[in-house]
């Protein structure tokens, strides 16, 4: 069996979303290599909840496989933590040693408001989609003959934007808090797609515009997002968003 | 997304994973005047179909036919499909699938452009679609836009259902749980549809995440609504020992190879064919996964599997695949191995074993999916059609919550068209759960409390007994007394945390609860079915015995002890009971 060992947690911990919050010092002596960040938080609410002074910690999980986006934890600085194309939830505690101090903290972003200790409001993203995140033209009903034909590359480039799933961590790494790299994915993945082309100025105006409204910032290139993200998506995705919205809107087509 | 006034809609659905959100959809486009919920314990893209990685399957290139699907559906259900549901759910399938590609679902491509279609167990030609090896993401992601698109779909996330509100006769909506605030209320509808998926969770080694609690079965039970074939479990036979979590059957269908501790390929010693290098449909690794798993059990009842930590396995083998082909198909089984097990498929045999995947039963639908109470249907794993009869094939059931979900959503639309008043005792029902809940949970129980934990952890080891691949009269027995005992200790179960945001505490007791009364119609299913077919194997039983269960077992709820099993036969329409031969 493992060793156990101790590190000392600094966890976020806030009552509710007007209220101050603060970090709060814990020390944790039961830890092992094997554990995932998560169990290792799982631990500590035991503890809390053993001494009875006080609520566990909110922190939002499911999968636990690093596909559903939930896991949303700032670690020592760094969303999801050091690894890179690793989700809080496939991060292991063999990456820590006797006698850390691990710094616990939730996705900050104006947009993404805290809900509870290391819970956030990720509604903004969702209202980023629904302002135009979909093929909502006609494409014919299925099956004439074969379906579109898509060339390889394309699919595989559409594939590789398409495997965002949606948990904020580039808004989180970023300085202006910025949600470029989700919108640009989003953006990259339908605009490139023969079924998404038809709507591709409409689609991008209308989401980068919700972007701004919801009170996310603007990309000044400093690439974090791209470093944290555990998809490894790609920030050619914002270039790509950029030159579409300014063709579309410099040209003042119809939209 | 603010609401006014009291919670009303045409259509509510119960869950917001793939049958759920396919069913939203459907609804809305039959008939776009209605209102639609979709209530979900989680938000919409972490329910379980985004864990789904093979693919989906769908007659699409020229040599195939939709007999051969169905037929390959059939016999690897062990002749238990309704074969009408069968035929219909064959047809269907590539229309949904090349609607999710229209609706931007980015498939895997061949080198022409054309959809890539890869192999899978037990089916005779390459029809199995896939976004690379995650295809239940993209699946769900693509859906979850869609919703996005139409205004009438209003979502209640994170609400946790506790019951059904039937009245006259009709289910007319349900009671929930506010889990950010605590408030218990009602939201009614003219028509409810399940999708809640399945109970893996009842089981301590499964693929299934925490979720997966069987809520929605327990419901439409609890009302009179029989759950059909629940004694059919399928035991998935690569998972990850410890965690569980699934390695694909893409992983076999590429090539990959089953290994026992001499490094033998064992499947040849189970009537699934001869060893080749390359993968051949219905043929050893390619076998239908009822037939591998219990070939496993076997080889570890000899002696040649592998001991560990946390059980026996055998080994899954990639590495002649090589780099390039993991990474392009495979990418996700490489880095699931990596993250969980430290271990690189490239260059290292995976340790597998198998465990807990599916629920070939479920709620007793029909073909279009409604249930014996008016108003209530259901769709997806949550449902029995039934068209996986006694084994399902991997990537059927992607399909199969698409075309389902689909006709749920457009059977319970026209049943809510018809804008049947609302009973006046709607709000009264409401208030008895809420009274329910705070008096069953809340109070101070006697003098001997119960936890929680602990029933669960004797429910798993009545269930792996009880309910493992071989059953034994003796065993089930034994499980289902043990189950009936935990049904009474719950009634004792007093609740600490009495905080109204979040309160996970009272929602573990309350699925608790649904998990020990599906529990109980598993058992007494497959104590009664006393013959082996498919996923359920008994030891004194070992052959099918179609003059007696070429049928369908209906279990109905008691108001004490264990249920009444009824049996409907199985429709059979073009294709007559015959042996299940692979490898030949």
């Amino acid at each position: 069996m493992a060793e156990e060992f101790s590190i000392h947690l600094k966890v976020w911990r806030q009552e509710g979303p007007d209220q101050p919050g603060k970090l709060v010092d814990y020390t944790l002596n039961n830890v092992n290599e094997h554990m995932s960040f998560l169990e290792m938080l799982d631990v500590l609410n035991e503890q809390i909840v053993a001494e009875g002074k006080e609520d566990p910690v909110e922190f939002d999980y499911d999968c636990r496989e690093g596909i559903c986006g939930s896991c949303n934890l700032v670690i020592n600085g760094r969303a999801h933590g050091p690894k890179a194309m690793t989700c809080t939830c496939q991060l292991h505690m063999r990456n820590y040693s006797d006698g850390d101090t691990i710094v616990v903290e939730p996705f900050r972003a104006k947009a993404f408001p805290v809900i509870k200790d290391l819970v956030v409001d990720r509604s903004a993203f969702d209202r980023i989609v629904e302002v135009g995140g979909y093929v909502s033209i006609k494409t014919g009903s299925a099956p004439d003959a074969n379906s579109i034909p898509i060339d390889k590359s394309v699919a595989d480039t559409a594939f590789d934007y398409a495997t965002c799933i949606g948990c904020g961590a580039c808004v989180a790494a970023c300085p202006n808090s910025s949600a470029s790299l989700f919108t640009g994915a989003k953006l990259a993945h339908l605009n490139r797609l023969p079924q998404g082309e038809p709507e591709r100025k409409k689609r991008t105006i209308a989401m980068v515009e919700q972007m701004e409204e919801e009170g996310f910032g603007d990309c000044s290139n400093y690439a974090e997002c791209e470093a944290v993200c555990p998809k490894g998506i790609s920030i050619s995705a914002i270039a790509e968003m950029r030159r579409n919205y300014m063709k579309a809107a410099l040209a003042g087509e119809e939209v | 997304m603010a609401r006014y006034g009291p919670n009303e809609h045409d259509v509510l659905i119960v869950g917001g994973g793939g049958a759920g959100l396919r069913a939203a959809i459907a609804v809305a486009e039959t008939n776009p005047e209605l209102s639609i919920a979709v209530v979900s314990k989680v938000y919409p893209m972490r329910s379980h179909t985004v864990s789904a990685e093979g693919g989906s399957a769908a007659v699409i290139k020229d040599n195939d036919s939709f007999d051969d699907h169905a037929y390959d559906t059939i016999s690897g259900g062990d002749w238990l499909c309704d074969q009408d549901a069968v035929e219909a759910f064959v047809k269907e399938a590539p229309k949904e699938l090349l609607q999710l590609e229209h609706w931007g679902c980015p498939w895997s491509r061949e080198e022409d452009g054309s959809i890539a279609v890869r192999s899978f167990g037990g089916m005779t030609n390459k029809r199995t679609w896939f976004a690379a090896d995650k295809t239940g993401f993209h699946l769900l992601h693509t859906m979850f836009q869609t919703t996005m698109k139409y205004d009438p779909i209003q979502r209640y996330d994170e609400y946790y259902v506790t019951r059904l509100l039937v009245d006259n006769g009709r289910c007319q909506g349900v009671v929930a749980i506010e889990l950010a605030t605590g408030k218990i209320e009602a939201i009614a509808a003219r028509s409810v549809i399940m999708c809640t998926g399945g109970c893996g969770r009842i089981f301590p080694f499964t693929t299934n995440g925490n979720i997966k609690t069987g809520d929605g079965m327990a419901f439409a039970y609890r009302e009179g609504v029989p759950l059909k074939d629940m004694e059919f479990v399928q035991y998935h036979p690569t998972g990850l020992p410890f965690t569980g979590i699934l390695i694909t059957e893409a992983a076999r269908a590429e090539g990959g190879h089953l290994l026992n501790k001499d490094g033998y390929r064992y499947l040849q010693d189970y009537d699934l064919g001869e060893p080749k290098p390359e993968p051949i449909h219905r043929s050893m690794e390619l076998g239908p996964r009822d037939r591998l798993s219990q070939a496993f059990e076997k080889e570890e009842e000899k002696g040649r599997t592998i001991e560990g930590p946390y059980g026996s396995y055998i080994h899954l083998d990639i590495q002649h695949l090589g780099e390039e082909i993991i990474d392009r198909k495979l990418p996700f089984v490489r880095e699931l191995c990596l993250k969980y097990e430290n271990i690189d498929p490239v260059k290292e045999m995976i340790p597998v074993r198998p465990v807990v995947h599916y629920m070939m039963g479920g709620i007793d639908t029909d073909i279009h999916g409604a249930t014996k109470l008016d108003g209530l249907y259901a769709a997806g794993e949550t449902a029995c059609v039934s068209i996986n009869g006694a084994n399902r094939l991997g990537s059927n059931s992607l399909t199969e919550l698409l075309v389902f979900g689909a006709r749920a959503g457009q059977a319970a639309a026209e049943f809510a068209s018809e804008q049947k008043p609302f009973s006046s005792a709607l709000e009264a029902l409401a208030t008895d759960e809420s009274r329910r809940i705070e008096k069953g949970f809340f109070s101070e129980n006697g003098s001997n409390p119960e936890s929680i934990a602990s029933i669960r952890q004797e429910m798993y080891q009545a269930m792996e007994k009880g309910v493992g691949i071989y059953r034994s009269e003796d065993s089930l027995e034994r499980s289902q007394e043990k189950i009936q005992e935990l049904q009474e200790r719950l009634m004792n179960v007093s609740i600490e945390d009495h905080s109204y945001t979040f309160n996970t505490e009272l929602v573990a007791a309350l699925e608790l609860s649904n998990m020990l009364d599906i529990s109980e119609a598993i058992i007494q299913s497959a104590l009664q079915r006393t013959e082996s077919r498919g996923s359920h194997q008994r030891v004194n039983y070992p052959d099918r015995d179609d003059e007696h269960f070429l049928a369908h077992s209906m279990a109905y709820k008691s108001e004490v002890g264990p249920p009444k099993i009824e049996y409907q036969p199985v429709t059979i329409t073009r294709w007559p009971p015959g042996e299940r031969v692979y490898g030949h």
